[in-house]
């Protein structure tokens, strides 16, 4: 009967709840709230440089501080948001690129602060492939020589202007008002991820096309495909803003870490940790090369690259 | 109501009382009209709408008169039968009985007592205990057993699980499906599954049967061992039951009287030998033309006044004897017989007028009534 | 029942009486095309209306929506996006409510997945395969046995994928949204299946949410529980909700009239009439739900990972990150296989209800399985207090196989020779290319210099034609909402790459699904391909597809029609063999051939399926519209992706509610013919 039947599995549901209840009851409520207990959550952004960031320190941590990290996969604009709540504690690699968050978390609320540079630079730009600049080295003088060459870089997307591959929507970026302030005749497409931007790159590259396209460093990228940079204007302080009117390139990034206040005050020696931690372009395109371009295990890049530069990072451990 | 008729069916059945104490009607309904559509209820209000017909008043008003200004009574122990073809109204009839389709006007009594007036809980113990139903499509619920589905209607009255379950287990005997009781609805027939209809509907032991054309989906092998069933079950306890059916065969077989009902109204009430013998008008007559009149007309019909010495000849029949049992008499004796009752000479048959019965002749020696279109409740005078 | 249809020879049409007698001619048989074509005044009526469009656009040249009939949506949206930042941590809704729901969802996951992990890899094989082979029945049938095999092969091969963490975390939440999903949309669908005013309320409120695209809800949920495990379960229980409901109010709707009726007239009230028959007539219906439900929830894995869900998801877009493929599929594989197992052991349960209404009762196969039950939860109690002592709480690391780079390698070999290997023809890219410029570019430009005017008249047409006024009202209101939010010119460039993709999608559905349906062998090979293309996750396959055609709007469209093919190519094949088989002996009879039959009996009758299967592109197609625009498609879904990105609701929002006009307006333009199919 059916009635009964259900009554059965309402008792075994209800039995097995039961079991988790009590196995498992004390778990929950610590987890909870993220910050508060030992295991330091690092904002991990999508790109390969961050998952170097993020697996040094975690292996790191792990191996000679004894810290559980746990490393969580989100962007810029939520990683600020978690930042603030305390759902996760640090993000390795911030590229200024929501300044909007930045100033209501960081001066208004001052739940969130600054764990220092990162070491690493990170610059922004437009890029051809030097292939192409080879034969056209007039190009790499000045954006303005863009124009004379823009039919090369027609495609069925760009119709009459040449194409201009933008970057995904989460970058820093106002290529697509620079190109109307610059009059220059190319379309502004922009990419919808990083990953689809990498792959259309690595598509053309092969197939040796002529692209521009937004491009930056540190990118693991750059060890497998060859790109220069096409100058553009100058950047000034506060040029790019309000992106409408901006007529400059990028500024030069000091990568910046940012911690939740409380982790960062937390007299942690993981959070001391963290606020040392400091290296450079090389060592991180090193990891990440390892992870992206062959392939390997985040993990295993980072031991890798542990074995091999102790004199680096021991410096980041805290003293007693 | 005519006093003939109610004369008749209660002379019939008077050993069948087993429910009603009381003498009314079991069911009385009086002016009962069923509209669907826009502002129904002024259809039976105003007198003007009467004339129509069903097309010409879906025409003017969108609504349609499912059932139209009926009256009839059901008494205590019969078989009524409700006949007409399909979209005549009698589904909807039978089911205004319990009010599962709300009348639009009309009186309704059970027993003496008002139905329509009843409140939702009165509705409900009218339901749960005096009436049950017994459907076409069985109306089975699939993921009981067989017993389960017997012992439904006693869940719904709140009766204790043990004792509901041992009720039904008794009913499923009594429909004959002993040993089928922890079977589901799927893995059975389709006659196997109307049983199980009908054995819930008993369980309740309703003072009336409600079965609303509860065989036509069944083979006709099997609808004749289910009629048998119900004719068995009446014969047993007498129960008071409305049958809907659109098949004649079936009406005649089970009814004691039949209601026949065409676009709503009911052209012709009367037993199945007044129906068959004096048809109301040509749509009956069209209906009954095919049935064997031999074997539903009683010599009753066929005598003629007794000649000379044939009053004193010839085998004794009773009136109410079938024209085909005479006919096999006559044949038999090779002379007339005589129709007696109590010992009285009512009249002779013979050769003839049994042939003329056969023949189907004899109508017309029936002064027929104009018989009027509007169609209310029209009684036929026994001859 | 008999009642109000009566003088016709209605009988013989089983379809139940329309209450609107208009609609019956239409469905007449022509007796020529053409002629009822031209006498048709509402031919007439598309006619003028098409020729308005061309005129216009020719003689305007410009389709801008004016100016003064719009208003600033975004400054609003800014200041919503500001308080709900500012007052997150303090204001009473927050405090009260939000943050209840978020702690509950977030404690409920929290502790399975501990328990998940305390059971280590051995419990969760063993419990895991225990509860699928209990589901399938519980003993030496072969579905029982089946349906255990199934669990028992997903959980080893997820373990050997070396996904095992991942996917207890995936499979974790998983659980917790499906039972909320099931539970939300159960009760919202006894709330609309009982009342019709709930029905009517409720209704457009799931027709909504059918073509709403996730990600356009995903930003609001992150503003409101901010990211993490909560907001991913709220997401995915809205997501997926929506089906368990509709079947459920469904199957209560078309629970037997009969056997409620009986219920009736035993005098039941209306509780016990709901509880004791119409539920359990409509628990069929509910397991469809139920199982339509799962998938949902399955397909939300990687949308979740974006607002911080983890599992599966986070290693799918992780993976793509670094372009690598083969993590990727391997991820994704994982959550097919997942799908798999849920998918097998609900329906394996499904059956038994089934067979309920087919066996007979025996009390000791109630008590033996209850035993088994209860044996289960003892043997979880056990596992969770022992089970990382004996067997270590990961997966054991030489127990690995990795495919990931030779699967890299064989697509990179793949997409490299289609994309611009193939001799003479060239390659996808070219293709792609080409389409783009012969299709899309002058679908876009006719679109964007029709004047609106001219485009809303044409929209209320088609409305008025396939469905009623009520349609075509529709279809101009949701216009207009898009105008007026100035999102004019975007959405018409949505719009082409939506009919572009639609009109693939039809085309290359049809045609695999008459070939599914008369060919056996082509339905044996396609049926585990349109599985597998229909439960993984649409983010695997985006970065082949731009390695095929590259970064455009080509390939948002392609990656579409892989999307929503599959349904189109299933409900087409259903219709074709479902065609009445007295037609198809007929023509048989009459010596027709295999074409002929195809065309003249076949498609015809299967007409009606055909417009379903139009119905439910238009909605998938329309829901890989944000998706696309993660490839170059552009438009509204790169609007909304920056929106999410960005964490910016003025800009996300908007977009995703002009997504979902265009949605509404597509569905409705193609609705009702179906849904009079459906009757």
């Amino acid at each position: 009967m059916r009635i009964k039947r259900v009554s059965t599995i309402g008792v075994a549901g209800v039995g097995l709840l039961g079991v988790l209840a009590l196995t498992t009851g004390c778990a929950a409520d610590t987890k909870a709230s993220g910050g508060g207990d030992d295991k330091v959550v690092l904002a991990e952004p999508s790109w390969v440089g961050a998952t170097a960031n993020a697996a040094v320190v975690k292996k790191l941590l792990e191996d000679e501080l004894d810290v559980k990290v746990e490393a969580k996969q989100m962007d810029e604009p939520v990683a600020f948001d978690a930042l603030n709540s305390g759902k996760a504690d640090v993000i390795l690699e911030d590229w200024h690129g929501v300044p909007k968050k930045q100033k209501k978390y960081v001066e208004e609320k001052k739940t969130v602060v600054s764990g220092g540079d990162l070491g690493v630079v990170g610059h922004i730009g437009w890029f051809v492939p030097k292939y192409y600049a080879d034969k056209h080295p007039d190009i790499l003088k000045s954006y303005k020589n863009l124009n004379k060459h823009y039919k090369d870089f027609k495609t069925s997307e760009s119709g009459d202007l040449g194409h201009f591959i933008g970057a995904a929507p989460s970058y820093s970026q106002h290529d697509k008002e620079l190109i109307k302030n610059l009059g220059l005749k190319f379309k502004h497409i922009p990419s919808g991820a990083e990953a689809a931007q990498l792959k259309e790159l690595k598509r053309l590259y092969d197939a040796k096309k002529p692209f521009l396209t937004y491009w930056w460093e540190p990118q693991w990228m750059n060890e497998k495909i060859d790109l220069v940079e096409v100058p553009l204007p100058k950047y000034t302080k506060g040029c790019e803003v309000p992106a409408s009117e901006a007529k400059c390139g990028y500024e030069t990034n000091q990568l910046e870490k940012f911690m939740n206040k409380d982790f960062a005050t937390g007299d942690s020696k993981a959070a001391e940790f963290i606020k040392n931690f400091h290296w450079s372009t090389k060592d991180q395109n090193e990891v990440a090369g390892m992870i992206a371009g062959k392939k390997m295990d985040p993990e295993d890049a980072a031991a890798k690259w542990i074995k091999d530069n102790k004199s680096t990072w021991e410096k980041w451990i805290p003293k007693d | 109501m005519s006093e003939t008729a109610e004369a008749t069916a209660a002379g019939e059945h008077e050993n069948a009382h087993e429910h009603g104490d009381q003498a009314g009607p079991a069911i009385s309904v009086r002016n009962l009209w069923k509209v669907f559509g826009p502002k129904a209820d002024r259809i039976p209000r105003d007198a003007s709408y009467a004339e129509l017909s069903q097309s010409e008043l879906r025409e003017r008003t969108g609504c349609t008169a499912a059932v139209r200004d009926v009256s009839f009574d059901v008494h205590q122990g019969e078989v009524f039968v409700v006949m007409g073809l399909s979209g005549s109204g009698k589904s909807t009839l039978v089911r205004c009985l319990t009010r599962l389709i709300e009348p639009t006007a009309g009186s309704l009594e059970f027993n003496g007592e008002d139905v329509i007036g009843m409140g939702a809980d009165a509705l409900r113990e009218l339901r749960r205990h005096r009436a049950s139903m017994v459907f076409q499509n069985f109306g089975l619920l699939p993921h009981r057993t067989v017993v389960d589905n017997v012992a439904y209607g006693l869940e719904i009255q709140g009766m204790a699980k043990a004792e509901r379950r041992e009720r039904a287990a008794e009913m499923v005997a009594k429909v004959g499906l002993d040993g089928l009781g922890e079977r589901r609805p799927g893995q059975l027939s389709g006659g196997q599954q109307q049983r199980v209809g009908l054995a819930r509907a008993l369980a309740v032991d309703p003072e009336v049967l409600l079965f609303d054309e509860p065989f036509s989906a069944l083979d006709p092998l099997i609808r004749r061992d289910m009629q048998e069933e119900v004719i068995r079950l009446h014969r047993e306890e007498g129960r008071t039951m409305v049958f809907i059916t659109h098949d004649l065969s079936e009406a005649l077989r089970l009814g004691d009287r039949i209601a026949l009902m065409r676009d709503g109204e009911v052209v012709q009430l009367g037993t199945p030998e007044e129906i068959v013998a004096n048809p109301a008008d040509d749509y009956v007559r069209d209906f009954v033309r095919d049935v064997p009149r031999e074997q539903v007309i009683s010599v009753r019909r066929a005598m003629r006044p007794a000649e000379g010495a044939e009053a004193k000849t010839g085998t004794e029949v009773a009136p109410d004897t079938l024209v085909s049992t005479a006919i096999e008499t006559v044949a038999r004796t090779g002379e007339h017989c005589r129709v007696v009752e109590d010992g009285r000479l009512l009249g002779v048959v013979d050769h003839a007028s049994l042939l003329i019965v056969v023949a189907g002749l004899d109508k017309d020696a029936d002064p027929e009534d104009a018989a009027p279109e509007d169609g209310t409740e029209r009684e036929v005078a026994a001859v | 029942m008999s009642s109000p249809t009566l003088t016709k020879g209605e009988a013989a049409n089983p379809a139940p009486s329309s209450k609107e007698p208009a609609e019956a001619p239409q469905e007449a048989a022509p007796p020529s095309a053409l002629a009822r074509f031209l006498g048709n005044p509402k031919t007439l009526a598309l006619l003028v209306a098409a020729l308005v469009v061309v005129v216009s656009a020719l003689v305007t040249g410009d389709g801008t929506w004016p100016r003064s009939l719009t208003a600033d949506v975004e400054s609003p949206l800014n200041d919503l996006d500001n308080w709900l930042v500012d007052n997150r941590d303090s204001h009473w809704i927050f405090l009260y409510f939000l943050l209840h729901i978020s702690n509950f969802a977030q404690a409920a996951y929290d502790t399975l997945l501990s328990l998940l992990e305390s059971m280590s890899y051995v419990g969760v094989i063993v419990v895991g395969t225990l509860i699928a082979w209990a589901a399938g029945g519980a003993d030496r049938s072969r579905r029982a046995l089946r349906t255990g095999g199934t669990a028992l092969a997903v959980f080893v091969v997820c373990g050997a994928l070396d996904v095992w963490e991942p996917t207890m975390e995936t499979l974790a939440l998983m659980i917790v949204s499906i039972i909320l999903s099931a539970l939300l949309g159960a009760l919202l669908g006894l709330a609309s299946g009982v009342s019709d005013r709930f029905e009517k309320i409720l209704r457009p409120v799931f027709d909504t949410m059918q073509v709403m695209p996730a990600f356009a809800y995903l930003l609001p949920l992150v503003l409101m529980f901010d990211i993490g495990v909560p907001s991913a379960l709220i997401a995915t229980v809205i997501y997926a909700a929506p089906p368990m409901a509709r079947l459920t109010s469904l199957g209560l709707r078309q629970a037997d009239p009969t056997a409620l009726e009986a219920a009736t007239s035993l005098g039941a009230d209306s509780r016990q009439r709901l509880l004791t028959a119409r539920l359990p007539l409509a628990r069929k219906q509910m397991m469809l739900g139920l199982n339509q439900t799962i998938m949902m929830c399955l397909s939300m894995v990687v949308l979740a990972s974006l607002i911080g869900a983890g599992g599966l998801g986070s290693e799918v877009y992780e993976a793509l990150g670094a372009l690598k493929i083969g993590d990727a599929l391997v991820a994704g594989v994982a959550v097919v296989l997942l799908a798999v197992l849920l998918d097998r052991t609900t329906a394996a349960a499904g059956e038994r209800l089934d067979d309920v209404a087919t066996t007979s009762f025996s009390r000791a196969a109630a008590q033996l399985r209850l035993a088994v039950w209860g044996g289960i939860a003892a043997l979880t109690a056990v596992f969770a207090a022992v089970g990382t002592a004996v067997a270590g709480d990961e997966w054991p690391e030489n127990w690995v196989v990795d495919f990931t780079n030779s699967i890299d390698t064989a697509v990179n070999w793949f997409t490299d020779h289609l994309g611009s290997g193939i001799p003479l023809l060239g390659g996808t890219i070219t293709w792609a290319e080409g389409f783009t410029e012969i299709v899309l570019n002058p679908l876009r430009n006719g679109l964007q210099t029709t004047p609106w005017w001219a485009l809303a008249l044409l929209v209320a047409v088609i409305g008025w034609i396939v469905g009623t006024w009520r349609a075509a009202l529709t279809g101009v209101v949701c216009l207009a909402l898009i105008g007026w939010m100035r999102l004019w010119d975007v959405a018409m460039d949505t719009l082409s790459q939506v009919l572009a993709g639609l009109v693939l999608t039809v085309v290359v559905g049809v045609l695999v699904g008459v070939l599914c349906a008369r060919v056996e062998r082509v339905d044996k090979i396609m049926r585990p391909v349109l599985d597998t293309m229909q439960t993984m996750p649409q983010f695997v396959y985006l970065i082949p597809v731009i390695a095929l055609v590259g970064q455009n709007r080509t390939g948002g469209i392609l990656a579409a029609v892989v999307y929503a093919a599959p349904a189109v190519i299933r409900i087409t094949a259903q219709g074709l063999r479902h065609v009445d088989p007295a037609a198809m002996e007929a023509s048989n009879s009459l010596g027709a051939t295999g074409m002929q039959q195809l065309f003249g009996v076949q498609l015809p009758l299967a007409r009606k399926s055909i417009l379903v299967a139009l119905n439910q592109g238009v909605v998938l197609v329309l829901s890989m519209v944000v998706i696309a625009g993660l490839i170059g498609g552009g438009a509204l879904g790169y609007m909304v992706v920056r929106g999410l990105s960005k964490g910016d609701l003025s800009q996300g929002f908007p977009a995703g509610i002009a997504i979902v006009c265009l949605g509404i307006m597509l569905d409705r333009l193609s609705q009702p013919a179906a849904k009079r199919s459906r009757d």
